[in-house]
């Protein structure tokens, strides 16, 4: 399944990644600041986007006042292949809070972001995230979002950053092989086709699902999308990012094969030196 | 989130009058929509965000961000981000500090400061350091007590 494999098992990351806050600052003004104390380039998938390498990214005055949020760069483009505008959209699985705040900086604060996590803990660092960034058009909820379309409402775009086992940070931590286990992607599986189907019903006809998971199991992606085409008459679209190396999804995988596979995205670790990330966009019919 | 009252056009320009006597500019807050909680909490929220959505939204934790706490005598704290919003206009109630004394106040120090703009004694005051907003605290007998929240501080700079 893992395309070169080796390479798979012994890519590291070397620059860390931040994402500037344009709701605070121009990108052309942060990195003239940052330039000089640390290495500082263009991330070549993203404008607002920087890849730096240097010591205590966290603990400087741009940091501190929220000119920057650190994170992962393969996690910007599932807000990407979203495109919010100014609507009604849910961040599901919102905690703790990178992908929201970047779509209310693509927004511009106008719309409405819905960012629910389940979590009441990790609704702190969500509130905390979204504070420093001063996105002024988020409501925080706290459902559980296996049963939010219970609530009642309909939205525009819904953005499912689903829990997940995480194998894809294996750039990170390789102490994750030793944690892999069976029992655990099954049960992440039914989790995420619970969320799922929450998700789609919450949608308006013609809304847009972006689904992304940092997992690079079939179980968690491929499976959960199928489950999304043939339950809830999500129609998959292409996703187009430019800049980036990506691969298409897995065509077949434990008897099933998944046709739509080619306009899925799956971005590996030892292609771009980023987390691994599964990334699909489906539209309502 | 227990939302006390929704400020209307009226309670909105006496907020800006609030804030013109405090730090001496005039700051638009018609384009906001803004709410009271518990304590005379003040947030400010995008105006896209319909009220009405509360009708269904019943566990909802918090909307938009936290701009400051009224006080008492007409006094506003304001929050870093709300800080920041009045910061870059203000002309009163002013401390500028020096790099040393900016890395002391992220660590939640008390500072001591190289200027004060029509600052009043034992007043709420906006911290900044060059073109920085840094945040706010209370203009002491030679130094600024820290009001940065815990959450917020850096440690070990």
């Amino acid at each position: 399944m893992i395309p070169d494999a080796d390479a798979f098992m012994k890519a590291e990351q070397e620059w860390k990644s931040i994402r500037v806050n344009t709701l605070k600052i121009e990108k052309e003004a942060l990195m003239e600041r940052l330039q000089g104390r640390y290495e500082v380039r263009e991330m070549p998938w993203y404008e607002n986007g920087l890849f730096i390498k240097g010591d205590d990214i966290s603990k400087n005055r741009e940091y501190y006042l929220g000119y920057y949020h650190i994170q992962e760069a393969a996690s910007m483009l599932p807000p990407l292949a979203l495109q919010p505008e100014e609507e009604m959209v849910l961040d599901m699985c919102a905690a703790p809070g990178s992908k929201t705040t970047q779509m209310a900086m693509m927004m511009e604060n106008g719309g409405i972001i819905i960012a629910n996590d389940v979590n009441p803990i990790r609704l702190k660092a969500l509130t905390h995230n979204i504070q420093r960034a001063m996105a002024t058009n988020c409501i925080v909820t706290n459902y559980d979002g296996r049963y939010m379309d219970r609530i009642g409402i309909k939205v525009d775009k819904v953005l499912l950053d689903a829990p997940c086992t995480a194998s894809g940070k294996i750039i990170k931590d390789k102490r994750l092989l030793e944690k892999w286990n069976y029992g655990r992607i099954r049960y992440m599986g039914s989790l995420q086709k619970a969320l799922m189907g929450a998700a789609c019903r919450m949608l308006d006809e013609g809304g847009v699902l972006v689904y992304s998971t940092c997992s690079i199991e079939p179980e968690e992606n491929e499976d959960v999308i199928d489950y999304a085409i043939h339950r809830f008459n999500m129609e998959v679209e292409k996703v187009h990012l430019k800049g980036i190396k990506t691969r298409e999804g897995i065509k077949e995988w434990n008897g099933k094969t998944y046709e739509w596979a080619s306009k899925a995205i799956r971005v590996w670790p030892q292609d771009n030196l980023t987390e691994g990330f599964f990334i699909c966009r489906l539209r309502k019919c | 989130m227990q939302i006390e009252k929704v400020l209307g056009r009226k309670e909105k320009k006496a907020l800006e009058e609030l804030l013109e006597k405090n730090y001496g500019c005039r700051i638009a807050l018609q384009d906001y929509n803004i709410f009271m909680t518990a304590e005379e909490k003040i947030w400010l929220a995008s105006p896209s965000i319909n009220f009405s959505i509360f009708d269904v939204l019943k566990r909802c934790y918090r909307i938009g961000i936290y701009f400051g706490k009224l006080k008492r005598n007409n006094k506003i704290k304001l929050s870093i981000e709300g800080a920041m919003i009045v910061g870059k206009k203000a002309r009163k109630n002013v401390v500028v500090i020096n790099k040393e004394e900016a890395k002391k106040f992220m660590q939640g120090y008390d500072v001591v400061p190289d200027e004060l703009i029509e600052a009043e004694m034992h007043n709420f005051v906006i911290v900044k350091c060059g073109d920085d907003i840094m945040g706010t605290g209370i203009l002491r007998d030679g130094y600024v007590e820290n009001l940065i929240p815990k959450a917020r501080r850096m440690v070990k700079m």
